[in-house]
């Protein structure tokens, strides 16, 4: 029991790291710069020289105080679009690359289940999902203390924490790619740039006539500025993501049960 | 799970049965209507070329594709039943015929990851014969180091029956013998092999019965020691003066040909056995009376008659020349085989 979810985790853990340390990095760069950009903004003149619709989608109002600056500059871009796409990416390359390089055979051979191999290649997933957020979560606190420019730790517990549901939204989402398609990278592609996709379908819908589209991106459930500048964390949101994740993943399992091993 | 010795006390039951079962890639052949059964203690040779559906029936039977029609069982259940598959396959060791791995783990990570998920009893006593480098990363491993991981991944828990997909592709030869060697200590054991291959020798080596598939289809099934009995004779005869090819069209007699004496009159020369010799050679399947008689009739130089290579008989089986015919051939000699085997 395990076994598989433990083995998985090891394998993840180099690539998790990497990733924590580039978003790391990037964290930094971004808080030491900030206090100086939040300095010379003039917020007034920049939502005027921008139409109405993309500040409103951009957010701009709140990008000059440091809690907008970083749920922009870091959340929104870093947590919503690229570590998503990694665990997505991830997810999908998971069984897919399993039975492309003929791994899944050898698995399959030991008197284990397939949805006990997907689910715990599903949960080693928590490893880039733990190992980014940990580590990013350190180096923003110290960071923002470090420029005087701090942010609450409440908020900055929140806006990781409430990740990991939409994280873990599109880890299951991956999954159901990686069973359905029949090579690694068509799973890949078809899981990465549907979270492209949402998320750009939320920015652009958001507050416009076809406003009901973004409920169906998982973008609409996890927002990063809302929890860093208005202190708003939506449980609901998180729950419906928790919910649409198990769903996916018991979908994922029945589609692997079945399907053929070529 | 079901070992097989509560097996054996349930009654005949085969340690692998299959009924017609058939796997179609959509409209494509993989296997046909396969219908053989492989008792307990005996090793079971799968023979046919690259293609022919030996990758396509084992991959059914460990359950990783459904069958499009038939049926079949694995000690004793049901290979569409996923549950009962699983449970069973802790007494299964298998061996793919291209291993894969994950690359980027040492041979010893992955012997422990296997070992964790299926029990591993005796992986110390195989490593002393199968030694693949286990602190390197199997990514650098050459095709035979990985051969020989598998081959301990498939026998690490020591289980009953073993399907080996072609085990001895990527060993080198020393090693290949050591493994066929490993194989009829194994049967003594106890174990049951399912051993699929397109190399005669190594089968006629370990097996005792074998199946024979071709495009998909099963065309032959018997005991190894039959199939060169039924295969024939290859005959040589050296006979003073000369003769015909139509001369030895007799009954049994398959492939004649001539060399020396008139055969070659116009190089008298180099005939071997004298300046007025021809040696006469042909596959004879016949009985051993009218053969001896029809040489009489010859100066008999030098004569000799000996088992015909499983290479030959391969090749009948798969003719190049005219498949149909040797299926039909081969068919009909299944048929009269299953007269005999009822009559017991």
């Amino acid at each position: 029991m395990f076994e598989t979810a433990r083995f998985e985790s090891e394998r993840r853990l180099a690539g998790s790291t990497v990733v924590a340390l580039g978003l790391a990095a990037f964290a930094t760069m971004m808080v030491l710069i900030a206090p100086g950009i939040l300095d010379e903004f003039d917020v007034d003149a920049l939502t005027e020289s921008f139409p109405p619709a993309l500040v409103e989608a951009m957010q701009l109002d709140v990008i000059a105080t440091i809690e907008g600056f970083m749920a922009l500059e870091l959340y929104w871009f870093g947590w919503l679009l690229v570590l998503g796409v990694y665990v997505t990416y991830s997810a999908a390359s998971t069984i897919a690359g399993d039975i492309d390089d003929g791994t899944m055979d050898t698995l399959l051979a030991a008197p284990v289940s397939r949805w006990h191999v997907l689910f715990e290649k599903f949960l080693a997933l928590l490893t880039p999902i733990l190992v980014v957020n940990v580590v990013v979560l350190v180096v923003v606190y110290a960071g923002t203390r470090f420029v005087g420019e701090p942010i609450a730790a409440v908020d900055l517990v929140a806006v990781h924490g409430l990740s990991i549901p939409y994280l873990l939204f599109w880890g299951a989402f991956g999954m159901v790619a990686s069973v359905l398609a029949p090579h690694r990278q068509i799973a890949e592609g078809i899981a990465a740039g549907s979270l492209v996709a949402t998320f750009l379908v939320e920015t652009v819908a958001d507050g416009t006539d076809i406003d009901w589209l973004g409920l169906l991106s998982p973008t609409r459930y996890y927002d990063p500025v809302a929890i860093l500048t208005a202190s708003e964390y939506d449980y609901a949101g998180a729950g419906v993501l928790l919910v649409a994740a198990a769903v996916l993943l018991v979908a994922s399992g029945v589609l692997f049960a079945r399907r053929d091993i070529q | 799970m079901p070992s097989l010795d509560e097996q054996s006390t349930v009654g005949t039951m085969s340690v692998i049965h299959t009924d017609e079962l058939t796997k179609y890639y959509g409209d494509v052949r993989g296997i046909e209507d396969l219908s053989f059964d492989v008792e307990a203690g005996e090793v079971f040779g799968f023979l046919g070329p690259n293609g022919a559906g030996k990758t396509t029936a084992i991959r059914t039977l460990m359950g990783f594709q459904s069958p499009t029609a038939g049926s079949a069982t694995v000690l004793g259940s049901d290979i569409t039943d996923g549950n009962a598959l699983r449970t069973v396959r802790a007494n299964v060791g298998y061996l793919p015929s291209e291993p894969g791995f994950n690359e980027a783990v040492t041979g010893r990570r992955l012997l422990e990851y296997h070992g964790s998920l299926r029990g591993d009893v005796r992986s110390d006593e195989l490593l002393e014969l199968f030694d693949p480098p286990l602190d390197r990363t199997v990514g650098a491993y050459s095709r035979g180091n990985k051969q020989m991981l598998a081959i301990i991944m498939a026998f690490m828990h020591d289980p009953d029956l073993l399907i080996l997909d072609e085990p001895t592709s990527g060993l080198d030869p020393l090693k290949q013998e050591e493994f066929l060697e490993f194989i009829r200590a194994e049967q003594e054991r106890g174990k049951t092999f399912f051993f699929s291959s397109h190399i005669l020798s190594e089968v006629r080596k370990v097996c005792d019965r074998i199946g024979i598939i071709r495009a998909g289809k099963l065309v032959a099934l018997e005991e190894v020691a039959s199939l060169i009995d039924r295969s024939g004779k290859t005959v040589r005869a050296n006979i003073a003066g000369s003769a015909t090819v139509s001369e030895f069209d007799i009954d049994g007699a398959h492939d004649v040909t001539l060399s020396g004496g008139s055969a070659a009159a116009d190089d008298a020369t180099e005939t071997n056995g004298g300046d007025d010799a021809t040696s006469i050679t042909f596959t004879y399947t016949g009985a051993y009376e009218p053969l001896l008689r029809h040489l009489l009739e010859y100066e008999l130089l030098d004569l000799a008659i000996e088992e015909a290579p499983l290479e030959d008989v391969f090749m009948r089986f798969y003719g190049d020349h005219d498949p149909e015919t040797a299926v039909e051939h081969v068919e009909n000699g299944r048929g009269d085989r299953a007269s005999e085997t009822t009559d017991v």
